[in-house]
């Protein structure tokens, strides 16, 4: 407890990051999903040039480290001239990024369900957006959902990438106090600790929405 | 009532059916039976395009369902609404019952009229408890499919087709996947339909449903009709070695 209790102003500063880290993640998430499902559609139901044009995309963002598009949008933004404020550069890449996967769960949940679905849907006279919203959504949604937490919960551990282009939150907070208190354990196991929770907390919240909300009848 | 003429159906260069033509009356029940593969089920889902066929034409009262003729005999297809449009005149029972999963059976029923058709929620509501109690689920109207044993879902799924009061109602072998138990409850409402007076083109591999409810029987073999005529002379006196062929087969695996 001796090593601990010094710090324990510390820690408060150490619970404003984490605030800044939700904030971050939830301003991220949000757009990532519309964006997610925008590009599984189109995946699906687009033409020809645009489903290449997705999938172009989702391969290109597989294949580069968020930390390497972090700073790339970082040393790129100033020179396009648009005067976005870092915290919505940086929302922008996550969002921007994490869509790519999120894409790709939302398309694997509207294409595992079976054909027979899409085939009632139409034999009742359903057009394409009715079908989709009332039949196909609730059931591909409760498929995705797994992945779907999964992603999210990466979303926010990847927000500790963002203090390298000198964004604020958990991790540069962290490292702020490391360098005043010169007590590194106490305090990125603290760090470690908030991380944790708010990712466990997260995956409580999406086994209660599977188990409750989105039940299999 | 419906009038499918010439229809051609190609999987690549496989020929599923070979220029089909089927009319049926008002009123009439006609049972397509023939050995698997033969294209019956594929026929069946030409009517109301859930596939797509390469030659041919479908008329449902004389309105063309899926593709229309231009001046100069030329095939257009319809556009999307305009197919969903023709597409609530024809009733389909599938195999797989294939019922919304995530509705409860009254709404499995009653969402189509309501977001399709546009009727005020009580008045399809009503009506999907009337038809429930027609095919004797009264008791289920909010269970949820998976309650439910094959015969019942077969059953909603029926429910759910006539709810659209569709002009005519396709079964596609909708008693092949339930329980030798089940059957019988699923083809009593059947019968209970055709006797009502509802144009019905039943896919079947019950002969003895077939004898007793058929108007007319059609044969199909080869993504061809081979014989069609009343189900009297089609099951003693076929004319074809085909249909003899395939009725003795049947005969002896069902004598036991």
């Amino acid at each position: 407890m001796k090593t601990f209790a010094p710090l324990l102003h510390s820690y408060w500063y150490l619970f404003r990051g984490a605030g800044m880290t939700v904030l971050m993640a939830v301003a991220a998430v949000v757009p990532a999903t519309l964006l997610g499902v925008l590009l599984a559609l189109t995946q699906i139901f687009g033409s020809r040039a645009s489903r290449s044009a997705v999938v172009g995309y989702i391969f290109i963002i597989r294949g580069i480290p968020l930390l390497v598009l972090l700073t790339f949008v970082y040393y790129l933004l100033p020179l396009t001239g648009m005067d976005l404020p870092p915290f919505w550069g940086v929302v922008l890449v996550l969002a921007c990024y994490y869509a790519a996967f999120m894409s790709e769960a939302f398309r694997a949940g509207i294409l595992s369900l079976p054909q027979a679905q899409w085939d009632a849907a139409k034999s009742l006279g359903m057009r394409r957006h009715l079908m989709l919203r009332i039949i196909i959504f609730p059931q591909a949604l409760r498929l995705a959902a797994p992945p779907f937490v999964n992603l999210c919960i990466n979303l926010i551990k990847a927000t500790s990438l963002v203090s390298i282009v000198g964004l604020w939150e958990l991790t540069m907070a962290s490292r702020e106090v490391v360098e005043r208190t010169l007590a590194p354990f106490q305090i990125f196991v603290a760090a470690a600790g908030i991380y944790f929770c708010i990712c466990y907390a997260l995956a409580l919240y999406g086994r209660y929405l599977e188990r409750r909300v989105l039940v299999d009848h | 009532m419906l009038d499918m003429s010439g229809i051609v159906k190609r999987f690549g260069t496989h020929e599923v059916l070979r220029g089909v033509s089927l009319r049926v009356a008002r009123g009439e029940t006609v049972v397509v039976i023939g050995p698997s593969g033969s294209g019956k089920t594929t026929l069946l889902r030409c009517v109301n395009l859930l596939e797509d066929y390469q030659q041919g034409t479908v008329r449902v009262d004389g309105e063309p369902i899926g593709y229309t003729l231009d001046r100069n005999d030329q095939r257009q297809r319809m556009t999307e609404p305009e197919i969903a449009a023709a597409r609530e005149k024809v009733g389909i029972v599938f195999q797989s019952y294939n019922l919304f999963p995530h509705m409860t059976v009254l709404q499995n029923i009653a969402v189509a009229p309501i977001r399709v058709r546009g009727i005020p929620r009580p008045k399809a509501e009503q009506r999907a408890r009337d038809l429930l109690a027609m095919v004797g689920l009264s008791d289920k109207v909010d269970a949820y499919p998976a309650r439910l044993s094959g015969g019942q879902q077969q059953r909603v799924a029926i429910a759910r087709a006539l709810a659209m009061d569709p002009k005519i109602m396709l079964f596609d072998e909708v008693t092949s996947a339930l329980d030798p138990e089940l059957v019988g409850e699923v083809l009593a409402a059947m019968r209970q339909l055709a006797r009502d007076g509802m144009t019905m083109i039943v896919v079947t591999h019950e002969m003895s449903f077939a004898r007793d409810v058929a108007d007319r029987v059609v044969f199909m073999d080869g993504g061809v009709i081979v014989e069609e005529g009343a189900p009297e002379e089609m099951f003693t006196s076929p004319r074809s070695e085909r249909v003899r062929q395939f009725l003795k087969r049947y005969n002896d695996r069902y004598r036991l």
